[in-house]
């Protein structure tokens, strides 16, 4: 049952997350292509010395493009389901409710994660070739909350997306954006470092929120 | 399942409330103090505070609360006010029995400031090494970069983003022969062509002692600097002032404050505490002597030291009000890092 509650999930979602993977390695490719730029123009060397210097990362456009990948993926996959009801048949299927909901949670959390690596893993190829590797962790560790801000962003938006009724909605809207806002404090590379293993921990802890709309779906509440 | 899940947006709810709260009231509330500046007078033998009070303007008084005048204020504080004075024809032919110039005066001022949050801070461990002795007047940004290892220094050309293998030989070899154990605890240099001469790094080797590193005509020069008897060095800071009387400032874990000097000597300073983790430090010194600020949490210190021995010759304490608010929060003006904590 849950191999089919993946592909369902994988149906739903798939053509949205090829349009997400083309869009976030297209803006992570943009920003390195502006980094080749300013290499070819200045030279590595002022590349270097920003880099180290001035804590620059060459990758600040790519800020908000995993969190908005992230909420998008959640509407493209749960929207549909709470506009058509298609989530009280799915409480119907023969499967654990809670095994369920959280499958379909997990699914999206995987192939978030995939496109995600996919861009970790073009942004590793290319800077590794013209920085060392303090430099490259350096881009990466200051990568890595805003891509973890994209999976929290995706279980908020499932979250605010499940709740049956408006105005407990927009009450959910504005916890998720003050939790949101925990991903964006870093004032220079690596200063997530320490805190990214238990900030990674409460991140898939987020998916807990999920079931509480559920819940209150299954108890009928409304507005 | 669901109680679970409740308990667990609750502790969110809570963890928010005692983070966002705080900030939201601090931001409301929080009102401009007005701030001193603090310096000291050798001629005066106190500290001068100079403040906007309501109504008065700007005030310039003593620690007993004499008050000054602007251009009395300027003439006890001749080292300070010096373009003023040159500009209102008062600059002294000599002070304290000793001829002083402006030049003088420009070439032997200085300022230092540490703040915690620049010593808290996430490291690169990538450093530049500037040629010492330039063949131009001007300092230039080198080609190179380099690294530390537990086997020795590694520099990289970055241009090719390859190891310099012979470069790194060398510099590893004249490390190795002063006796420095890889990798170092702690590296101090500052790499920018904006200042007068380049001196290096100061470095605490493995083990804790104190070397001086520079390229010198593209040879290494490594100077195994001694430390005062017991004294265990935790930061090193080093400077570039214009007179180059000094190579930087050293604390050890007492923490005490030493002056490396040029000549490689470690000479403590009569300041009573500093530590870089937690104080903010700034330092105003010329040719007579140094007005230090040690800003910590609930006071400033206000130390006057003479520039020779740095001796402590007068202090003045600032109660202070931190404007902290208890609650969780992120981030801290003391560090660079993002972590929880009350």
């Amino acid at each position: 049952m849950l191999k089919a509650i993946f592909y369902k999930e994988w149906i739903k979602l798939r053509w949205y997350m090829l349009l997400a993977l083309i869009v976030t390695t297209a803006v992570a490719g943009y920003c390195l292509l502006r980094a080749d730029r300013a290499i070819e123009l200045r030279g590595a060397g002022h590349i270097w010395e920003v880099m180290v210097l001035k804590d620059a990362v060459f990758i600040d456009l790519l800020r908000f493009v995993p969190l908005l990948a992230g909420i998008l993926a959640a509407l493209v996959q749960f929207m549909p389901e709470m506009q058509r009801k298609c989530l009280k048949l799915t409480l119907h299927l023969p499967c654990p409710q809670q095994r369920m909901v959280f499958a379909m949670l997990a699914a999206g959390v995987a192939m978030l994660v995939a496109c995600f690596a996919v861009n970790f893993a073009v942004m590793t190829a290319w800077l590794s070739a013209v920085l060392p590797a303090e430099l490259v962790t350096n881009v990466l560790s200051a990568a890595a909350p805003w891509y973890l801000a994209g999976v929290a962003g995706y279980l908020l938006a499932a979250w605010v997306c499940l709740e049956p009724a408006w105005k407990r909605r927009v009450l959910n809207l504005a916890v998720a954006a003050l939790i949101v806002r925990a991903y964006f404090l870093a004032p220079v590379p690596r200063a997530y470092n320490d805190f990214l293993p238990w900030l990674a921990l409460y991140t898939l802890a987020l998916s807990l929120l999920a079931w509480i709309s559920v819940a209150r779906f299954k108890a009928g509440c409304q507005d | 399942m669901t109680r679970i899940c409740k308990i667990f947006l609750c502790a969110t709810l809570a963890v928010l409330a005692v983070w966002q709260l705080p900030w939201c009231y601090a931001f409301l509330t929080t009102k401009a103090t007005p701030n001193s500046f603090v310096m000291y007078s050798s001629l005066l033998g106190d500290f001068i505070l100079t403040r906007y009070e309501e109504g008065d303007g700007i005030v310039r008084r003593d620690v007993a609360g004499r008050a000054y005048s602007e251009a009395e204020t300027d003439s006890l504080l001749p080292m300070f006010y010096m373009r003023q004075l040159v500009a209102d024809e008062r600059f002294p032919d000599t002070l304290f029995g000793v001829p002083v110039s402006p030049r003088e005066v420009q070439n032997t001022s200085f300022n230092f400031r540490m703040r915690p949050s620049a010593v808290n801070a996430p490291q690169t461990g990538i450093y530049f090494l500037l040629e010492s002795m330039p063949k131009r007047v001007e300092l230039e940004m080198p080609d190179d970069a380099f690294r530390f290892t537990h086997a020795g220094i590694e520099f990289i050309t970055m241009e090719t983003n390859a190891a310099d293998a012979e470069k790194s030989a060398r510099f590893t070899r004249m490390l190795a022969q002063k006796g420095f154990a890889f990798p170092p605890r702690l590296v101090s240099g500052n790499p920018t062509t904006m200042k007068d001469y380049d001196n290096g790094y100061l470095l605490l080797d493995a083990r804790g002692r104190l070397f001086h590193l520079k390229q010198t005509a593209g040879q290494p020069y490594v100077k195994a600097l001694t430390l005062p008897e017991g004294v265990e060095a935790e930061h090193v800071f080093l400077t570039e002032f214009r007179d180059r009387k000094a190579l930087g400032f050293l604390t050890d874990a007492e923490h005490r404050l030493y002056v490396v000097r040029a000549d490689g000597s470690v000479v403590r300073t009569g300041l009573p505490a500093y530590d870089p983790e937690r104080d903010d430090l700034t330092i105003i010194g010329n040719m007579f002597d140094w007005t230090v600020k040690i800003a910590s949490r609930g006071v400033t210190h206000y130390y006057a030291l003479r520039a020779d021995d740095y001796a402590l010759l007068k202090t003045y304490d600032v109660p202070t009000d931190s404007g902290e608010i208890f609650g969780l929060s992120f981030t801290s003006p003391y560090d660079r890092y993002v972590r929880p904590r009350f």
